[in-house]
């Protein structure tokens, strides 16, 4: 049986009953997924759980995808609306966090060289958890993704208005809670 | 949104994301064999529902051995109350005689 090599071909293939086509689609974007979803997990276990769930989603969808655009943009949108739904679902369990980590590597102009990356991370995740899930959502594919305003738009598919005003609404509260004045 | 800020907290911000970019999550763990997690999810998904009775068998195994056990411990009470003996249903006759006062 000749092997399709094209994500279009293996589609195809998946949608015709064919396990192992669709076995090859995971195994080509599971990186681009679960980095993109890593960005919004806790912990490890919530990141295979945000993988799966995409994937099934995908796999359930999959007669859904017209093939006018590569596959890789189609399951990216699918993987930041699973995601956003996890940040949804969790947004209430959140609300209590811990702001401690927050207190000032940072903002302590005597610390040399600043935080390390990993210490950014923290300090982002933490404050981060506090925005609404739109608003984590548009800074975390704005900023740490590196994503222009429209092609977040397009992965949410609201529209660049917008996806500006959610960023700027996220920086606003980020540099309210980094600089320590939390009003909530 | 990359326009000259005076305000020293974006910088302090674009400083934490630009570290924070530098750092890239660590999905190494979860990528292993993350293909074959979901196939099995996947094939999971497609079982019939009576394939779930097979999985219930040993529950009803275990209950039908303690109810068997229960029986044999705790044998029917002989009373002369005349519900428990229509309950017991091996008083018939005397029930009947009772109820009808014979």
């Amino acid at each position: 049986m000749a092997v399709p090599d094209g994500d279009a071909d293996l589609v195809r293939s998946a949608i015709g009953g064919d396990d192992e086509a669709f076995a090859e689609l995971v195994r080509r974007h599971k990186g681009m997924v679960l980095r993109s979803a890593a960005r919004f997990a806790r912990n490890p276990a919530e990141l295979e759980d945000l993988g799966q769930e995409t994937f099934l989603r995908v796999f359930r969808d999959l007669r859904s995808f017209r093939g006018d655009a590569p596959f890789g943009h189609w399951l990216s949108r699918i993987t930041v609306r699973v995601c956003y739904d996890a940040l949804r679902k969790r947004r209430r369990e959140e609300k209590d966090i811990s702001m401690e980590v927050l207190a000032s590597p940072v903002a302590d102009p005597s610390t040399g060289s600043g935080p390390s990356a990993h210490l950014a991370r923290m300090i982002l995740d933490q404050a981060m958890s506090r925005l609404k899930p739109e608003d984590r959502l548009v800074i975390t594919l704005f900023e740490l993704e590196d994503r222009s305003v429209r092609e977040v738009a397009e992965l949410t598919g609201w529209s660049e208005t917008r996806v500006k005003v959610r960023a700027f609404r996220a920086r606003r509260t980020l540099k309210r809670l980094i600089g320590g004045d939390d009003e909530r | 949104m990359n326009d000259k800020r005076h305000d020293p907290r974006d910088a302090e911000l674009d400083r934490l994301f630009e570290l924070a970019r530098q750092a890239p999550p660590d999905i190494s763990g979860v990528e292993r064999n993350f293909e074959g997690r979901v196939m099995a999810r996947i094939r999971e998904s497609r079982e019939p529902w009576y394939a779930w009775a097979w999985r219930l068998a040993p529950i009803f195994l275990v209950l039908t051995i303690l109810l068997g056990g229960w029986s044999v411990l705790y044998p029917p009470i002989h009373a002369a109350d005349p519900v428990t003996m229509l309950a017991s249903g091996t008083q018939e006759v005397a029930l009947l005689d009772y109820l009808t006062g014979e």
